[in-house]
């Protein structure tokens, strides 16, 4: 008998659950709209988000949905149309994105710089050198065996790994056959920012971080800022729609919203106040001025969805 | 009741049943009785509907057995089975009696009736609260035979229900299938290994051997009339000797075995080859005395050849050409004081020597 | 050393000042994996009835298949839902993905091979006798099978316990058809106990993540402590 009533009793909480997860996901019904946002760890993990969509749901009566990995994959969701909106960091992929159709209304709203961080004894003697030259010295000695010498890669397809193969191949190498693999100095974590950030940290490794992960952890890390200087250390963040022309329900009018959203005055102030007091400098800059200084059109920056 | 004809069944190269024949009339007590592996557990199995024939037909209360759906089920449940092994739901007395009152839609009311009846009759009553996985294996067994009845099947089958019980609870089972059957009149199939619980127990015997009945009879007929060799051997008769009828007259045949001759009660024809059979217990010993035929009895000289105990008595092995063994108290073999290697005569009446017609091959 | 001490204190604090967010994250674990465990158990108990008691061709084969897919990789079974509901997907349309309910489906799906596996087991491990009883007593199909069950009960609750523990425990399909959302209301969010520890972990908050840690065995331990105690009824 007792058995039976439990029966009744979790068949009935199925039923609930189902239902409940049906409803849920089935936009009408329900008041509040949601918005899905695929991003990349390195903004997720600085919080920068879950501040600035805390003030968007209120302003809005909506609900975000974030969810982070790298840019490869965040790129992924978007093109099956698995999000609404997607915000990451890979000018060159994003182009390719839009190209193809599946994002439309690119807006750029903050940037930062990369920088390459490492143990404080900086066993490769990087220290302040152009970033080209310093991944060079670093691989040079790695390759030669010196003790101390690592690196440590996100290699993940994010925009973080992006940039990174970029200045590899800036210094003048084929990512594919002279780095990778091509000894154990050169580690691929495979893993998110800050997992990546807290590894290097455990092999005391030189590994290229964006700027606000970095601060962000950088209280729980031994490495410091060794090259923080070089045009190609640029990091600009955007935010796009998914194209609704590809998949029709996205929700298309709530993803305008958040688009714009990030390039209002307000949310720019909150961007490049963001983290002051506690990290003691900016973990990001507004774009809202520096179009030109950071290489996009004004229009990105400037002028919301109509 | 229940009939046989002709049942066949293998399992995969074995050929377990071969043409079983046989019919139980409604009301009575049969005993199947074989050696171990002979079939009696299948056939019960077959009758009861847990398996299917291979061939030959079986018919209860002059129905096939063989149908399908609702029909087969209404069969089934006019059938009750007991088990070699005591087989107990993990639950109390009460609900493994009750199952099969429950599979049938009884009314709780009702079923506490008659389960509390039930244990009543098999001496467990007041047990319905305790666990049935806790009772002993008779107890168990005595509930078994309950929660079959309760559903007042009109054929109960027993397949060697006693074989793994004390004596104590062998008694108990015993008292309570002479109960069923007179006071319920019950039709009851029992198969059994012990052939003296057959006699105990049974109307009428069938002997299973080789996939077939080799006999069917009452207790008597089939203990003291065998009517092969291997019955014979089967029941327990030592004494079997294959000999010829060399004359025969109002009803006493004189056979011979490699000279030696032996009178018996019987309607064979002079020339038949037969198989005598005699029970140990009616040979007599004797010393020699030097008489001769004693008022007509049989008196084979012969030498001891071993004395055995067994039990309160002595098994004693004597060579008169051929081997025949007697069964005697300890008393009379020492008054006797006969030993080994001694000279002895063997003495029997013709009424105690049964003829059987030789079996070929 | 250190470390660990100072996060076993602070993971006490955070259990129990009773804090929010640790609070959600174990409340939608269990109620995930309770409702998964649930839809597995009606669905695996009955299929594993019918394998066992089965005849037909190619059953011994099934029994191998399924007793192979105990080892199915959790991210595989991930991947698969996620493809399946991904809105490019034959099911897309029903907006599962990073929805509890896809969560439930993946858990559901993962647990079914060993819970069926464990079934057949339980049921073939009755004795013969007891199903020859029951067969004898005149019980129709249906009624053999509830009384096969009910001998059978031990193992088969021993199966749920088992199926619980593999739903709650599981990473990697939770953060393929999950996404790992924190959002700002219940019934959107889908990080559970695996997931934030592994989040937490990542990020370097090691204090939450072995808070996490201890609810996540505390739970695992309770459940089976109460199956236990059904058991020994």
């Amino acid at each position: 008998m007792l058995r039976r009533t439990l029966f009744t009793v979790a068949a009935v909480m199925v039923a609930f659950m189902l239902i409940c997860g049906c409803i849920g996901t089935t936009g009408p019904e329900t008041e509040k709209q949601q918005l899905r946002i695929a991003t990349t760890t390195s903004l997720d993990d600085t919080r920068l988000l879950n501040h600035l969509s805390t003030i968007f749901e209120e302003q809005y009566n909506a609900e975000v949905l974030v969810v982070s990995a790298g840019t490869g994959i965040a790129l992924e969701y978007g093109q099956r149309g698995d999000v609404d909106v997607l915000m990451v960091h890979d000018r060159a992929r994003e182009d390719v994105f839009l190209a193809d159709g599946y994002g439309i209304n690119r807006r750029v709203f903050a940037y930062n710089y990369f920088v390459l961080v490492g143990p404080e004894s900086d066993p490769a003697g990087v220290k302040g050198m152009k970033p080209e030259e310093a991944f060079a010295t670093i691989r040079e000695k790695g390759m030669a065996g010196e003790s101390g010498v690592a690196f440590i890669s996100r290699g993940d397809a994010s925009g973080t790994h992006a940039k990174e193969k970029a200045i590899w191949k800036g210094a003048g190498f084929d990512y594919a056959t002279e780095i990778q693999g091509s000894g154990d100095w050169y580690l691929e974590a495979g893993k998110g920012m800050g997992e990546t950030l807290t590894m290097s940290n455990e092999k005391q490794a030189y590994v290229l971080s964006d700027i606000g992960t970095y601060l962000a952890y950088k209280g729980d890390l031994d490495l410091v800022t060794l090259v923080d200087e070089g045009d190609i250390l640029l990091n600009v963040y955007c935010a796009m729609q998914i194209n609704p022309a590809k998949y029709p329900d996205i929700s298309s009018e709530i993803a305008k919203d958040w688009v714009n959203f990030m390039i209002t005055d307000e949310v720019q102030e909150e961007i490049a106040s963001f983290g002051v007091a506690q990290y003691g400098q900016p973990l990001f800059y507004a774009a809202q001025n520096d179009w030109e200084k950071i290489g996009v059109p004004q229009t990105e920056v400037k002028d919301p969805i109509p | 009741m229940i009939d046989l004809k002709s049942v066949s069944k293998r399992f995969d190269d074995t050929v377990v049943l071969r043409r079983v024949t046989a019919r139980v009339e409604r009301g009575e007590i049969f005993a199947v009785i074989g050696p171990s592996g002979s079939g009696k557990s299948t056939l019960l199995r077959l009758i009861n509907l847990l398996d299917t024939p291979e061939g030959g037909e079986i018919r209860i209360g002059g129905s096939s057995i063989h149908t399908k759906g609702d029909q087969r089920l209404r069969i089934r449940r006019m059938m009750g089975m007991v088990f070699q092994k005591p087989a107990a739901f993990s639950a109390t007395v009460y609900e493994n009696v009750a199952v099969g009152l429950r599979f049938r839609g009884v009314s709780e009311g009702t079923i506490r009736e008659k389960v509390g009846d039930a244990l009543d009759v098999i001496g467990l009553a007041g047990y319905e609260e305790r666990k049935a996985r806790t009772l002993s294996g008779g107890e168990m067994q005595r509930v078994a035979l309950a929660r079959a009845m309760v559903t007042e099947p009109e054929v109960l089958l027993m397949d060697e229900p006693t074989a793994n019980l004390d004596p104590v609870s062998v008694g108990m089972i015993e008292e309570l299938v002479l109960q069923i059957n007179r006071d319920l009149g019950t039709t009851i199939m029992i198969s059994t290994h012990d052939m003296y619980q057959g006699q105990r127990l049974a109307h009428r015997i069938g002997v299973l051997m080789d996939g077939v009945f080799a006999q069917v009879g009452t207790p008597r007929e089939v203990f003291t009339l065998p009517t092969s060799r291997e019955v014979a051997r089967f029941i327990g008769i030592e004494n079997i000797i294959e000999g010829v009828v060399v004359a025969a007259g109002s009803g006493i045949a004189v056979i011979d075995i490699g000279g030696t001759s032996i009178r018996a009660v019987s309607p064979f024809g002079v020339g038949e080859e037969v198989c005598l059979c005699i029970r140990s217990e009616d040979l007599r010993i004797l010393r020699p005395s030097g008489e001769g035929d004693l008022h007509g009895k049989n008196s084979l000289p012969g030498t001891v050849l071993s004395i055995a105990p067994r039990g309160p008595f002595s098994r004693v092995t004597v060579d008169c050409g051929f081997v025949l063994t007697s069964i005697l108290s300890w008393k009379t073999v020492d008054s006797l004081g006969i030993e080994e290697g001694e000279q002895v005569v063997v003495s029997f009446v013709p009424e105690a020597v049964h003829a059987v017609r030789a079996a070929r091959g | 050393m250190y470390e660990i001490i100072e996060g076993f204190i602070e993971a006490g604090r955070l259990i129990i000042t009773l804090d929010p967010d640790v609070m959600t994250i174990a409340a939608r674990s269990v109620i995930v994996s309770f409702v998964a465990t649930i839809a597995a158990t009606l669905i695996s108990v009955p299929l594993g009835a019918a394998i066992n008691f089965g005849t037909f061709p190619g059953r011994k084969g099934l029994i191998n298949l399924i007793q192979t897919l105990y080892s199915l990789p959790t991210v595989i079974v991930g991947l698969l839902i996620f493809l399946l509901i991904s809105r490019v997907g034959p099911f897309g349309f029903m907006r599962l993905l990073f929805t509890p309910t896809a969560m439930i489906i993946a858990q559901t799906v993962l647990v079914l091979p060993i819970m069926t596996g464990l079934t057949i087991s339980a049921l073939s491990g009755v004795d013969p006798v007891i199903r020859d009883t029951l067969h004898s007593l005149g019980a129709t199909r249906l009624q053999f099978l509830i009384n096969v069950m009910k001998e059978a009960r031990f193992a088969i609750l021993a199966t749920v316990a088992v199926g619980f523990g593999r739903a709650i425990s599981e990473v990697g399909a939770a953060i393929l058809v999950g996404g790992n959302i924190m959002a700002s209301s219940f019934m959107r969010s889908t990080r559970v106990l695996t997931t934030a520890i592994s989040l937490e972990t990542s990020m370097g908050n090691i204090p939450k993540s072995i808070a996490l840690g201890i609810i996540l065995l505390t739970i695992a331990l309770g459940v089976n402590l109460a199956i236990t105690m059904v058991q020994h009824r």
